[in-house]
């Protein structure tokens, strides 16, 4: 009994300690590149059935700093991002990465600045 | 008798209302003349055949049907047929960034030492950052394979990211991924087959955006000219001319008529007729230098006045352009964070890694005699830190046969010189090293002097500067350009800057006055005086 409750605490903290990882300060550990396409699917998906009129999504990473993105999927608040019922249907991994993609491509992410 | 004497003074009041009425429509414009004018009429003739075509569908070349995973097998593709294509790209300044065409000679080009009041200086293809903008793939600069897609795609689509999603997620073990590659696979198979002579949105994608961001350098080049109107420009206006920007700036051996460093833009003002083979990049090439209606007084001033000065009364007409850049101020932080502070126009007018700036719109230009070359301060010249610098500036007087009086904006700033060389300094600005990722400007100094090869003693600080840019785009139609009094007026005038010669109506000389009054009266007297006298004696018969 003991055993099983010391492997079951461990499996437990284990699986804490990596989710809480996903969401540290170097930011989510998705895939971002996979996460972009993800995105872009999305909103693929969502013009070709009329619920928008473009599938170029209507924001960008560079829309808001890393804590802001950090708010709005901490929060799963994908509101603002329209195409409801899409956003339902992707799995925890697909929105960890459009995570990713988002905070590590946000407007103060360490990426290189351009001459603008 | 009564009858007679009406008759009489009647006769003199209509002479001298005629005599009035003459003098007024002498000096009154011939707008109401249907006649067209010769430049209109040459110009018109000159690009009649305004369509372009091509006898190729590239989505029907096999070369291009396959899945590529690199912009070099894209290249390869481009190649096999066109098989010249790359070495004379390779000669041209679009490719070498160096004036002289390679590095025998490093000191004219923005791969040389050319500096500019902007981002300052590419440090000889070391600052990755600017490289964006050259056209090769990956960023690699000369080093690399020419990118054709830049000049001659109309996709839009961004083929460098796709290229390296594709090539990640081929070493990707997911299998999801793998269904996204094979999508972006057919993607880049469908974007790259649209291929294109040079668009507005090709040469604009950096000749809008130079200096950094959108209208930043030129002032008479920004996003407003992927798709004007001609109210903004004439030539280039969807509902007008529709030019694209080969139309005027011709290309030989894919090199592009129009840039000025060492040289001029042309040699000599040229018009088609004289030579129809002359490049179409002077208003004289297609307009001729007789331009205004056969009576206009405008066509006295063609070997004085540029077309432009007229012609372009005010540019940045739609997105503002920078005036103003003070490195001197880079650096500040807020939180220990770089930030950026947005002003008018929604522009930035602080950020931490560039300094401070100004923007304005409908900018009136400044006017300078121009023989079409201008002088150039580089990162190797001493410059007199006491005096504001003028990194580039018009070349050209009075006396000069090929010089005209030309309108140009002036980019105000401050950037790091050295103080003991007493030379303006290279700062590496983008990548891990560069200024904008440790706001270390002594550092980034050291590294971009060293990568263009000019010493650096150690000690800097800041020097006003100048750099001066001829305004060429953004003709207005001819309802709007300049008047006459708006340069022949006493307050004011659009040319006060210009004081080595005699302007009539904006200079005064006491004796020319006097004399022209005298002249003027003396006419009026004399031709009044002879009306009445053969009126009141009938011509000397009897009645």
């Amino acid at each position: 009994m003991v055993k099983k409750s010391i492997i079951t605490l461990t499996v437990l903290l284990f699986t804490m300690v990596t989710f809480s990882m996903a969401f540290t300060s170097d930011g989510p550990a998705g895939n971002d590149r996979k996460g972009k396409y993800t995105y872009r699917k999305v909103y693929k998906t969502c013009s070709q059935e009329g619920a928008v009129e473009s599938a170029t999504p209507k924001l960008s990473p560079s829309d808001k700093t890393m804590a802001q993105w950090k708010i709005v999927f901490e929060n799963k608040n994908f509101d603002e991002f329209g195409c409801k019922d899409n956003w339902v249907g992707l799995s925890d991994t697909d929105i960890l990465d459009i995570y990713s993609y988002f905070y590590h491509h946000a407007k103060d992410s360490p990426s290189p600045a351009t001459c603008k | 008798m009564k009858l007679r004497y009406v008759s009489r003074y009647g006769l003199a009041v209509i002479t001298i209302m005629t005599f009035l009425c003459s003098f007024h429509f002498a000096f009154a414009s011939t707008k109401d003349n249907t006649e067209e004018a010769m430049g209109r009429t040459l110009a018109n003739q000159a690009v009649k055949n305004a369509n372009r075509w091509s006898t190729t569908d590239h989505a029907k070349i096999d070369a291009l049907n396959q899945d590529f995973t690199s912009g070099e097998e894209i290249t390869q593709a481009c190649l096999s047929c066109h098989s010249e294509a790359a070495t004379q790209f390779h000669k041209t300044i679009h490719w070498t960034w160096l004036a002289s065409g390679d590095k025998s000679d490093m000191r004219y080009g923005k791969a040389g030492y050319s500096v500019n009041n902007y981002c300052i200086s590419g440090n000889a293809m070391e600052d990755k950052g600017c490289l964006s903008c050259h056209p090769s793939w990956n960023k690699k600069g000369v080093e690399g394979e020419v990118n054709c897609l830049k000049c001659h795609n109309s996709s839009g689509f961004n083929f460098d990211e796709a290229l390296s999603d594709i090539k990640a997620f081929s070493e990707d073990s997911d299998p999801e991924t793998e269904d996204i590659m094979k999508d972006l696979q057919q993607e880049v198979k469908q974007a790259v087959t649209k291929i294109t002579l040079p668009t507005r949105k090709n040469c604009g994608d950096c000749h809008f955006t130079g200096g950094g961001g959108d209208g930043v350098k030129h002032g008479d080049l920004d996003t407003s000219l992927t798709k004007p109107n001609r109210m903004l420009d004439v030539h280039m206006g969807t509902d007008g001319k529709d030019f694209s920007c080969t139309r005027c700036h011709t290309t030989l051996d894919h090199n592009i008529a129009g840039r000025i460093y060492t040289n001029p833009a042309v040699e000599t003002r040229k018009s088609l007729i004289e030579d129809d083979l002359a490049p179409k990049i002077t208003c004289v090439s297609c307009h001729s230098s007789v331009p205004h209606k056969n009576d206009s007084k405008m066509n006295d001033h063609t070997d004085v006045v540029s077309c432009q000065a007229c012609h372009i009364p005010t540019f940045a007409r739609v997105n503002p352009t920078k005036m103003w850049w003070d490195w001197s101020k880079a650096g500040k932080l807020k939180d220990g964070k770089p930030y950026v502070e947005n002003g008018p126009y929604g522009k930035p007018v602080y950020k931490s890694i560039k300094g401070e700036f100004k923007w304005e719109k409908n900018v009136i230009p400044e006017y300078f005699w121009f023989n079409g070359s201008l002088t150039s301060t580089t990162a190797d010249d001493v410059i007199d830190p006491a005096q504001i610098v003028k990194v580039n500036h018009p070349v050209g007087d009075k006396n000069d046969p090929e010089a005209r009086i030309f309108p140009f904006k002036i980019h105000r700033g401050k950037q790091p010189y050295d103080k003991i060389n007493k030379k303006l300094l290279a700062p590496l600005l983008s990548g891990k090293d560069g200024y904008w990722t440790t706001f270390d400007m002594n550092d980034a100094i050291e590294r971009g002097n060293k990568a263009i090869g000019i010493p650096y003693s150690g000690e800097f600080d800041y020097v006003e500067t100048t750099s001066a840019f001829p305004i060429t785009h953004m003709v207005t139609p001819k309802e709007m350009a300049l008047d006459c009094t708006q340069c022949h007026i006493r307050e004011n005038s659009k040319l006060a800057a210009i004081t080595d010669l005699y302007l009539p109506g904006r200079d005064k000389s006491g004796l020319m006055d006097t004399i022209g009054w005298l002249s003027v009266i003396g006419a009026l007297a004399g031709v009044l005086l002879h009306g009445l006298g053969r009126f009141f004696t009938r011509n000397g018969k009897e009645n």
